[in-house]
């Protein structure tokens, strides 16, 4: 599709937002445990995993720049906290190690699969960048996939961590899957992803994975903790963007950081 | 802090190491290139450390593969390890295909030990034997067997995710980034910057400058300290 239908414009761009901001809070989050992660390898590690969320933010946001001239920088380090489009399961505090593994493990998921299917997107300039960016996100896969299948099934101590992170964060994944508005149009156009067929896919990836292999229980909460509604966050969303937007807030003359 | 009093059961022991086991790192550039030692990862098993040296030794460079080998089934020795050592090369293992490594050079920084072949032998004293024999004016040596490597997977998929992103990523030099105020070079040129660290102005206001009249002077050779204020 060389010319973009002007009526699927606005759809497309508050889905490459939504993208870009999971990317960019998820990112945030990875990069607070520089310093702090159980060995140095995984600090690294997670690091470079939170570095490459943040590359494909700047792809996503590349996207958004093309149909409507924003600034990615502007749009990542000048937005409150009422203009962030991500979902609710990225903003959650790091917690523990295991809260963060399974939580990269589960968005990690999601956009693999999300981006597997956006490769045949009819919108050339997406189907690219989602062929770039699916070979780094399914290594990061496999790494979250290694380190929940050791924690569930390592000590009594790292299996109850474990369980408890999947519990917490399991309502809060029904979130990523919700069509935004207009969407519909943008999958019927072949342009994203559907969601539904998405989510069946991670279903049938994590759910072995996780209830098989891992032993780990589903958890019986799955009440969605999260509508469609991207606009409306958790009160972590704030703090985390006062930290991350403060150098860049402070220097507005900078030329890049 | 108060001295805490030498334990009276280890008097000599070194502090113990509470990481994962170590693992040695191989790297391999490109099909047909020697595999390098590029270092070392601490992982709990073969699989986690192959995925950890591939975040810590292949987020930019190039490479097609990496092997990792337990740290305890590699064996090495220098030169004069060897006259004082020469048990070394009696030391018994396990027989069957050894990999063979040198370092050739310390003249640069980064020079790693290249694997330069494989043979058969009786066990990684014969191997690093052997090893010595064909490469006598090696400064290392390094040994081990075939049997104790882990590998990346060569099917394309596994290249595609491990490798093949490195490649598109550009390493940024410091002076991509720009500078915030003026730019160090600009300030020496206009003589704001003291052009070596051991002037005098450097050690500080209690110590005095050439004399009385030093201080303040615009005239006088050496600039006062906080003239920049």
């Amino acid at each position: 599709m060389s010319e973009l239908p002007e009526a699927l414009r606005g759809p497309l761009i508050a889905r490459l937002t939504a993208l870009a901001d999971d990317e960019i809070v998820l990112a945030q989050r990875g990069g607070e445990w520089t310093g702090h992660a159980p060995i140095l390898e995984e600090d690294i590690a997670l690091a470079n995993i939170a570095q490459d969320e943040l590359g494909h933010a700047l792809l996503y946001l590349g996207l958004r720049s093309a149909l409507d001239g924003s600034d990615p920088d502007r749009l990542a380090m000048f937005r409150d906290p009422g203009e962030y489009r991500c979902a609710r399961l990225v903003e959650l505090p790091r917690g523990d190690w295991a809260l963060t593994m399974v939580r990269q493990f589960l968005y990690d998921a999601y956009e693999a699969l999300w981006l597997q299917q956006a490769q045949a997107s009819r919108y050339a300039p997406l189907a690219e960048v989602a062929q770039k960016a699916v070979r780094e996100e399914k290594f990061h896969l496999q790494h979250t996939a290694l380190w929940v299948e050791r924690l569930a099934l390592g000590t009594p101590e790292s299996a109850r961590r474990t369980q408890a992170a999947l519990d917490e964060l399991w309502p809060y994944t029904a979130q990523l899957f919700t069509p935004l508005e207009g969407e519909a149009e943008l999958v019927a156009a072949g342009l994203v992803p559907d969601l539904a067929r998405v989510q069946a896919e991670w279903e049938a990836l994590v759910g072995p994975r996780l209830f098989g292999r891992c032993g780990l229980k589903r958890p019986g909460n799955s009440e969605p903790r999260a509508g469609a509604d991207r606009a409306t966050h958790t009160e972590h969303l704030a703090p985390l963007l006062l930290t991350m937007q403060a150098v860049a807030r402070e220097v507005p003359e900078a030329q890049s950081w | 802090m108060a001295s805490v009093p030498p334990s009276p059961k280890t008097p000599d022991t070194p502090h113990p190491d509470t990481q994962w086991p170590r693992w040695e790192v191989f790297k391999q550039d490109a099909p047909q290139r020697p595999y390098q030692a590029v270092g070392s990862v601490h992982a709990g098993d073969p699989e986690h450390a192959l995925l950890t040296a591939r975040n810590v030794f292949v987020r930019r460079p190039a490479a097609v593969s990496l092997w990792a080998v337990r740290e305890a089934d590699i064996l090495t020795a220098t030169p004069e390890e060897l006259t004082t050592h020469p048990e070394r090369l009696e030391q018994a293992g396990p027989g069957g295909t050894y990999w063979l490594g040198i370092k050739r050079t310390h003249k640069r920084s980064m020079t790693y030990v290249d694997l330069v072949g494989s043979c058969e032998a009786t066990g990684p004293g014969d191997a690093l034997r052997q090893a010595r024999d064909a490469h006598p004016e090696a400064l290392t040596w390094l040994v081990f067997p075939d049997a104790a490597k882990v590998a990346t997977d060569p099917d394309p998929g596994t290249v595609e995710s491990w490798f093949a992103p490195a490649q598109d990523k550009t390493y940024k030099q410091q002076q991509h980034y720009g500078t915030i105020g003026r730019h160090v070079g600009e300030l020496k040129r206009s003589g704001l910057m003291p052009a070596r660290a051991t002037e005098e102005p450097h050690l500080g206001t209690g110590v005095s400058g050439p004399g009385p009249a030093g201080r303040g002077d615009e005239g006088s050779e050496v600039k006062a300290p906080g003239g920049q204020e």
